[in-house]
C-alpha cells in the first residue's frame, strides 16, 4: 500500500513471518518473545521472556531473515550476573553491545554480540538515576542511553556506562507527564518518542526532555490507540506504533498524521512448514478450515478477534526497524514476528 | 443499637459475605454494614462495577496470562480476578457454575475458550436459567467437552444430550432414554467453527505453529436433523432452543437448580428447615421466569439462611479458602511474580481451576478434606495470615493497636483476633487452646509497635493459629 503524506510517501508490504512456539527450554522457536533488535550484520536478537513453567530458560534467541536459528544466550532466571527475570526490551549501541532492561531486577544488563555478559547497572528506587520497572530502551548517536522508568512514570537518560544525565516526567496525563510508559525510540535528529501506555498516546521530546508533541488519543479509530506498547521511527521520520490493546500496528507521518494500519497477515514460517511436514493429518484439516472466521458479538473485541484469527497480530508488544527499511512486529502471544518491507 | 446487636449484625454480614463472596475484611464489612443487609444482598446480586485488576495490566506483566496457553497461567488469571473483584458474587456464581456445568482442560487443551465460558457464567450466571442453558448449549468448550461436534444428523452422539438432562438440569430419574435420544437429535449441527481442525488440535494438544486458536460456536444447518421429535411428552419439529424451553419449565429442573444453589450457598446437607427453604426457592423460580438472581435473593433473605444453624455449615472449597485468605491478607493486589503458585495450591488441595476431574465437577462438602489435604489447607492460610507484612494483616495489627491504650490480656488478644479475622465463632475447646497459647507470653503491648517487631509477630502468630482452626476451614 502506498500513501502520500506531505512531500513523503510510504509504501510498505508484508514480507514474511518468522517463528514457531517453543515449548521447551531452548532451541529453535520463541517463548513469549517480548522485543527484538536487529544487529548491523542482519542477525535478529529476540527476547524470550518465557512463561512460569519455562522461566528458567529466559534468554535471547538469535536468528536471521533467512530463518536460520543461529544461537541463543541466557544465564538462567535470577539476579546474578547476566541473569534475567522479567526482561522487557533490548537495543544495540554503536559497538554492537546489547543493552537489555529487566523490570523485575530493576537494572540494565549489557552483553557483547556473542552473548557474553559484560556488566550491569541500575539501582531500585525513585531518586534521580534510580529505577522502578525499567522498560523501553534506546540509544542515541552518542551512545547515551534512554530508559523508560515505568513505575516512576518518567524517562531517564544515562551515559553509556550508566551515569545519570537527566530525566523528565511524572504521573499524569498532561504534556510531558506519563502513566506507566512502556517503549521508546530515538530518531535521527535525537528526538525521543515514548509509548505513553496508559495514556493511549505517543509523546515526542527533544533529547533533553523538552516536550514537542503528542500524538493520538484513546480509541479504536485511525490515529487512536489502546495501550501503545512500542514505538519506532525511521530515517524519514515515519512513526511506527505497536497499538497493543487494539492488536494492530499504526504508521504515522512525521507530523503525527495517520498513514497506514497493519492488522497482521502472518503466513506459515519455514519452521512451521517443518512442523506440518511431520504432522500431515493436522495440515489436511487446517487446509480445510476457515482461519478468518466471523465471530459473535461477545467475541468482537480486538483481543478476542486476534485470539481466533491466527494471521492477525496477537499481543504485538514491539515494533523494530533495521537498516534496510524493514519493520519487525513481535507478537508475544503468537511466538513469532512478522516482517514488512518499506519500499 | 446495643453492642450485642452490633456484634450480631456484623456476624450476619460476615456470614453473608462468606457465602455470597469470599469473606470480607473489616473495612469492607464496615462499608456493607452501613448499607444494611437487604441492600447488600441486592448489590451482590446486581454486580455492576467489579474494579478487579484490569486485563491490560495483567496482560502486560504476565504475557502468559494474555496468551492463556496453559492451565497454570489460565488459573492464575482467574485467581487475580477473584482476589481483586469488588463484586464477589459475580465470581462466586461463576465458580458455582464451573463446578456444576463442568468442562476440563485435560480434554480440551483450550483454556482461552474455557475462560470465555467463565465470562459467560459471569454474564448470564445470575439471569434466566433457560438463557444460561441455551448459552451453554452454544458454548464451544462445552460442545467439544461432550462431543457434540460428533453429533450428526442420522448418527447422533448422545453425550451432550444426556448430560444436559442428567447433570445440568433435571437429574436422573426424571426423563427416559428416548428423551435423551430425541434431545440429542435436536442438537445435531450445533458445533464449533472449524470443528474438525480444532478437534484434532485438542486431541493432540497441538500448540503449533503459533499457539492456540480460540473457539466460537457454529450452527451447521445441513447437519441438523429437521425431523419430528417427541421430548418429555411434547412433540414437534424441535431444535435445541425448543428443548431448552421444555427443560426449563419442568418442576424437576426447578428442584435440581434450587437444591444445588442451596448446597453451594447455604449448607452442604439439606435439613427439614432447609427443605422448606428450597420449596420457597422453587416457587420463586417459577414466579420470576426462572431467574437465578431472584432465587438467590429468596435464599439470602430467608430466616433459615440468617439463622445460627447455617453458620459454618459448609466446608470451604479450596478456591474459596485460598481466595478468602488472600483477600483478607491483602496479597496479590497487583501483578506479582509467582501468582501461578497460588493456582498450584488449589490444585494440591483438590480443586484445580478449569480442570475438574470429571463431567460431574468436584465432590464437595466434607469430601474436600482428607488428612493430606488438611495439612495443605492449614499451611496455606496460616502462612498468609501469619505474615505481618501483608497489608490486610497490618490493618488488623493497626486496629488492635488503635483500640487499646493498655496492654491486651491473652483473653482480649484472642477475642479481638477472632473478631477481626471474621468475626468467627469457635468452640470453647478451640478458644481455650488459643488463650493457652497467648498466656505463654503474657499480656501484649502494641504501643509504639514497629513493622515486624516482636509484638507484631505475636499478633501474626495468633492469627496463624486462628487461621489453623477448624472453624476457619468452614464457611
Amino acid at each position: 500500500m502506498a500513501i502520500q503524506t506531505g512531500s513523503k510517501t510510504i509504501q510498505i508490504d508484508y514480507l514474511k513471518t518468522i517463528g514457531i512456539v517453543n515449548n521447551g527450554l531452548n532451541g529453535r522457536g520463541f517463548t513469549s518473545p517480548y522485543d527484538l533488535a536487529v544487529h548491523k550484520d542482519g542477525r535478529i536478537f529476540v527476547i524470550n521472556r518465557c512463561d512460569p513453567l519455562r522461566s528458567s530458560a529466559v534468554r535471547v534467541g538469535i536468528c536471521n531473515l533467512d530463518e536460520d536459528y543461529l544461537s541463543e544466550f541466557g544465564y538462567g532466571n535470577g539476579a546474578g550476573d547476566g541473569q534475567m527475570v522479567w526482561p522487557v526490551a533490548l537495543a544495540f549501541d554503536s559497538k554492537n553491545r546489547v543493552f537489555l532492561t529487566d523490570e523485575h531486577n530493576q537494572r540494565i544488563s549489557i552483553y557483547d554480540d556473542s552473548g557474553k555478559f559484560l556488566e550491569k547497572w541500575g539501582t531500585a528506587g525513585s531518586a534521580e538515576g534510580e529505577l522502578n520497572g525499567p522498560a523501553g530502551i534506546a540509544l542515541d548517536k552518542e551512545d547515551n542511553v534512554y530508559v523508560v522508568d515505568q513505575h516512576n512514570h518518567r524517562v531517564q537518560k544515562f551515559t553509556n556506562d550508566g551515569k545519570y544525565i537527566l530525566g523528565w516526567g511524572k504521573l499524569g496525563s498532561g504534556p510531558g507527564e506519563f502513566d506507566t510508559p512502556w517503549g521508546l525510540a530515538v530518531d535521527a535528529e535525537g528526538d525521543v518518542y515514548v509509548a505513553d501506555w496508559r495514556n493511549d498516546r505517543i509523546q515526542k521530546f527533544s533529547g533533553d526532555g523538552q516536550f514537542l508533541a503528542s500524538y493520538g488519543e484513546s480509541g479504536q479509530g485511525e490515529g487512536q490507540f489502546q495501550r501503545p506498547a512500542s514505538v519506532a521511527v525511521d530515517d524519514e521520520g515515519f512513526i511506527y506504533v505497536a497499538d497493543w490493546g487494539n492488536e494492530r500496528v499504526q504508521i504515522l507521518g512525521p507530523d503525527g498524521s495517520f498513514q497506514v494500519l497493519l492488522q497482521g497477515e502472518a503466513t506459515v514460517s519455514k519452521w512451521a512448514d517443518d512442523y506440518f511436514a511431520s504432522n500431515p493429518e493436522e495440515k489436511v484439516e487446517r487446509d480445510n478450515a476457515n482461519l478468518m472466521p466471523e465471530l459473535p458479538d461477545h467475541l468482537s473485541s480486538p483481543y478476542h478477534v486476534s485470539s481466533q484469527t491466527e494471521s492477525y497480530f496477537w499481543g504485538p508488544v514491539s515494533v523494530s526497524l533495521d537498516g534496510a527499511g524493514r519493520l519487525y512486529v513481535t507478537e508475544t502471544n503468537r511466538h513469532r514476528f512478522q516482517v514488512y518491507q518499506k519500499q | 443499637m446495643t453492642s450485642t446487636a452490633t456484634r450480631e449484625n456484623t456476624a450476619l454480614m460476615a456470614h453473608l459475605l462468606r457465602r455470597a463472596g469470599f469473606g470480607a475484611t473489616r473495612q469492607e464489612l464496615e462499608g456493607y454494614l452501613a448499607k444494611g443487609y437487604e441492600a447488600v444482598v441486592d448489590d451482590l446480586l446486581n454486580p455492576s462495577d467489579p474494579q478487579n485488576m484490569p486485563d491490560d495490566v495483567i496482560r502486560r506483566y504476565h504475557p502468559d496470562q494474555s496468551e492463556l496457553r496453559d492451565l497454570t497461567s489460565s488459573g492464575a488469571y482467574w485467581m487475580y480476578r477473584m482476589i481483586t473483584t469488588r463484586c464477589p458474587l459475580e465470581e462466586k456464581i461463576a465458580l458455582f457454575w464451573h463446578g456444576l456445568l463442568a468442562t476440563g482442560y485435560t480434554k480440551l487443551n483450550q483454556a482461552r475458550s474455557q475462560l470465555n465460558q467463565i465470562d459467560m457464567f459471569r454474564r448470564s450466571g445470575l439471569g434466566s436459567f433457560r438463557d444460561l442453558l441455551l448459552e451453554l448449549s452454544k458454548d464451544p468448550a462445552m460442545l467439544l467437552w461432550l462431543d457434540n461436534n460428533d453429533n450428526h444428523n442420522g448418527a447422533i452422539n448422545e453425550n451432550f444430550g444426556r448430560e444436559l438432562l442428567e447433570l445440568f438440569s433435571m437429574g436422573i430419574g426424571n426423563y427416559t432414554e428416548k428423551d435423551v435420544k430425541e434431545g440429542s437429535r435436536a442438537f445435531t449441527g450445533w458445533t464449533l467453527g472449524n470443528a474438525e481442525y480444532m478437534a484434532i488440535r485438542a486431541f493432540k494438544d497441538s500448540i503449533w505453529p503459533y499457539s492456540r486458536i480460540a473457539w466460537h460456536f457454529e450452527y451447521r444447518e445441513q447437519d441438523h436433523d429437521n425431523g419430528e421429535k417427541t421430548f418429555l411428552g411434547e412433540t414437534g419439529n424441535f431444535n435445541g432452543e425448543d428443548i431448552i424451553d421444555i427443560i426449563a419449565k419442568q418442576e424437576a429442573s426447578a428442584r435440581f437448580l434450587t437444591t444445588r444453589l442451596f448446597q453451594f450457598f447455604a449448607a452442604d446437607d439439606v435439613s427439614e428447615d432447609g427443605e422448606k427453604t428450597i420449596t420457597e426457592m422453587m416457587k420463586t423460580y417459577f414466579d420470576s421466569g426462572y431467574e437465578i438472581r431472584a432465587v438467590l435473593r429468596t435464599l439470602f433473605n430467608s430466616e433459615y439462611f440468617k439463622s445460627e444453624s447455617v453458620r459454618y455449615a459448609r466446608v470451604k472449597g479450596p478456591v474459596e479458602l485460598i481466595v478468602g485468605a488472600m483477600r483478607l491478607a491483602g496479597s496479590y493486589q497487583s501483578p506479582t511474580l509467582g501468582i501461578e503458585k497460588i493456582t498450584n495450591q488449589s490444585f494440591f488441595m483438590g480443586q484445580g481451576l478449569l480442570n475438574p476431574p470429571t463431567v460431574e465437577g468436584w465432590h464437595e462438602g466434607s469430601e474436600w478434606i482428607d488428612s493430606g489435604v488438611l495439612v495443605e489447607r492449614v499451611n496455606f492460610v496460616a502462612q498468609e495470615m501469619g505474615n505481618t507484612s501483608r497489608p490486610g494483616v497490618r490493618d488488623i495489627i493497626d486496629r488492635l493497636s488503635a483500640g487499646s491504650s493498655d496492654s491486651l490480656t491473652p483473653d482480649e488478644l484472642v477475642d479481638r483476633c477472632l473478631d477481626l479475622i471474621g468475626p468467627i465463632t469457635v468452640s470453647d475447646e478451640t478458644r481455650d487452646t488459643l488463650v493457652g497459647f497467648a498466656k505463654r507470653q503474657g499480656d501484649l503491648n502494641l504501643i509504639d509497635h514497629q513493622p515486624g517487631d516482636e509484638a507484631e509477630q505475636r499478633v501474626g502468630n495468633m492469627l496463624r493459629l486462628v487461621a489453623s482452626s477448624r472453624e476457619f476451614q468452614l464457611a
